[in-house]
């Protein structure tokens, strides 16, 4: 089956300074995938050479199985897109501007549009100008939406929609991928998406640097592991374990953070007599600040450990 | 339905400044073809034209007879007024088409729709054409009717060659901005590049009668190809008209091709 998204060394510099760098995606089709980074890591602009609005320094992409260079205009037909900084021609209403873009994309299922138009409680009547950046955001959604397109590249689409909207997003998205189509998702919020995703991208200073089920995402995790032995251990023992870091042992109590499997930790501590085993998970978030401040995160857990340590 | 494609849509656009530049520009005309019998009776506007010497060259009224409307039209609005009026209309439009889209970020949505780029830079391009076509015909309107209630002589065919030229060199400057703003993304610099170029373009036509040298250099200036050969006197001149149509064609590829290549502003 053909990805719905694939990208080949995919880089982009503007000048000097990069956009991305040597990226390597693969989405596959019928799921949501979450494009994850902070501000300026490049989501927009991997999305806009998706879209061929820009043009890659090297690399190439393909969208659908076709060329996004070559076969603009097929793909065009079979995908839409919500931009980031989203404007719409501002003289026109609602309606107005989802007839003429329903008219350039040829044909469009009125019935679903006006459906659409009722689930996300828009306004059609509305000129475009007079209406909040939530409610502009709705008209870009129900543009997106109405073609029914096998793929939907969304970039930062949930900024500024109410709840309650956000959930009849939610639910379209979902209603898309079920039926067999695709969702492309951009984010700097893991809290937004992270329930919505089958699968997220991480994306940080132009480098993809995973991509990653939330599952994976989740066992992948950085727990923090506290163990309470009775009698002497030898710390030694706990050194230079594979996923193992911060490792302190003071007081017949040994506190570290683990990457990925505890198993090695746990084999380790069999050799001693275990009183009791404490596992912090950590929040996904703190899981996307680790890929993200290569720093960061390891910084708050060595604080955390510091602070432990001097009580 | 003026939603249908990008062509229409952009004459949908365009339907306000149009309508104010017709009607601007034909009220103008009508005025003067009215006023016509009672300037010439009041005035020996010839002689005054003498009088003033080469200055008069400067506003253009080169080779102005102003004892016949079709002569005073000439001189007082196809030398300068007209001109200046289509070319800022038109170029204006022009340099909107795409660095409006880019500036205003719609060129985003709008491509991820099945449009090529250069289909939306012609289909823009061709609702201009129409635009200066339609500000044409209104002005040849209200000129003839002006001259049927001054019961002077009008000949429609020379004021419709005339109109021609007019129109011709109206898309050649917009085709300029055009291109300048399809190349650059900014709109700005393709107004001013292009007021620049106009205002050079001219002065050298108006001045290469009284100033030696410019001679040489005034097949360079498009006003040349426009009034150089007189058609409200002599009819369409076709030579010019093919290069003024030359003009317009060229930095029309040169827009499309353009705007092809770029890396579209965010
Ligand atoms: N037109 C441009 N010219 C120069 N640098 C740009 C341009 N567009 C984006 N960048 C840079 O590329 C990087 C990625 O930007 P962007 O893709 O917009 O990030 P994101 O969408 O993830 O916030 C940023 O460092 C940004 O400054
Ligand atoms: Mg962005």
């Amino acid at each position: 089956m053909t990805a719905a998204i694939e990208t080949r060394n995919l880089t982009k510099r503007y000048g000097h300074s990069r956009g991305i760098i040597e990226v390597d995606l693969v989405v596959e089709t019928g799921q949501i995938f979450g494009f994850l980074g902070p501000n300026g890591a490049g989501k927009s602009t991997l999305i806009r050479l998706l879209l061929d609005l820009i043009r890659p320094t090297s690399g190439g992409a393909s969208v659908l199985g076709l060329d996004v260079r070559r076969d603009r205009l097929a793909i065009d037909r079979r995908t839409s897109y919500v931009p980031g900084e989203l404007s719409l021609y501002s003289d026109l209403t609602g309606r107005q501007l989802l007839t003429y873009l329903g008219n350039l994309q040829g044909q469009v299922d009125a019935a679903y549009r006006e459906s659409l138009i009722e689930r996300l409680e828009l306004d059609p009547t509305k000129r475009i100008k007079s209406l909040s950046r939530g409610n502009k955001q709705k008209v870009g959604l129900v543009a997106a939406f109405m073609i029914r397109p096998e793929l939907l590249i969304l970039d930062e689409a949930t900024a500024g929609l109410d709840p309650f909207i956000q959930l009849e997003f939610e639910h379209l998205c979902e209603e898309a991928r079920d039926e067999g189509r695709t969702v492309f998702i951009s984010s700097h919020q893991l809290p937004e998406v992270e329930h919505l995703c089958d699968r997220v991208g991480i994306i940080r200073e132009g480098r993809l640097l995973a991509v990653e089920t939330i599952a994976g995402l989740k066992e992948r995790a950085l727990r923090r592991i506290e163990i309470d032995f009775i009698g002497a251990v030898d710390a030694e023992a706990f050194a230079n374990l594979p996923g193992v870091s911060d490792l302190i042992v003071r007081d017949g109590t040994l506190r570290c953070t683990v990457m990925g499997s505890v198993d090695a930790l746990i084999k380790a501590a069999a050799h001693f007599e275990v009183r009791n085993i404490r596992s912090v998970d950590t929040s996904l978030e703190e899981i996307f600040m680790a890929y993200y401040g290569s720093g960061e995160a390891a910084d708050k857990s060595a604080a955390g450990e510091a602070s432990h340590a001097a009580a | 339905m003026l939603l249908r494609n990008v062509f229409t849509k952009t004459v949908r656009d365009l339907r306000w400044p149009t309508f104010w530049v017709s009607l601007g520009c034909g009220v103008m005309t009508a005025y003067f073809a009215i006023l016509f019998p009672t300037y010439s009776k009041l005035f020996d506007l010839n002689a005054m034209l003498e009088k003033m010497g080469p200055a008069v060259k400067l506003l253009g009224a080169s080779l102005g007879d102003a004892s016949t409307l079709i002569g005073f039209l000439h001189i007082e609005l196809f030398s300068m007024i007209l001109p200046a009026a289509m070319v800022a209309f038109a170029a204006g439009m022009a340099s909107g088409f795409t660095a409006g889209e880019e500036s205003r970020g719609t060129i985003d949505v709008l491509l991820s729709y099945p449009v090529s780029r250069s289909r939306v830079v012609l289909e823009k391009w061709l609702a201009i054409v129409l635009a200066c076509i339609v500000a044409a015909v209104v002005l040849w309107a209200f000129a003839l009717t002006g001259a049927a209630i001054s019961a002077s002589a009008l000949p429609p065919d020379r004021l419709g060659a005339a109109l021609v030229m007019l129109v011709l060199l109206g898309l050649a400057f917009a085709d300029i901005a055009l291109a300048i703003s399809a190349f650059s993304g900014n709109r700005g610099a393709a107004i001013g590049v292009t007021v620049a170029l106009m205002v050079a373009m001219y002065l050298i036509d108006a001045l290469s009668s009284i100033v030696d040298g410019l001679g040489t250099i005034r097949p360079l200036s498009l006003f040349r190809y426009y009034m150089g050969g007189d058609p409200l006197r002599n009819g369409l001149n076709l030579g010019d008209a093919a290069v003024l149509a030359a003009v317009v064609a060229v930095f029309l590829a040169i827009a499309v091709v353009a705007f092809e290549r770029r890396d579209l502003a965010a």
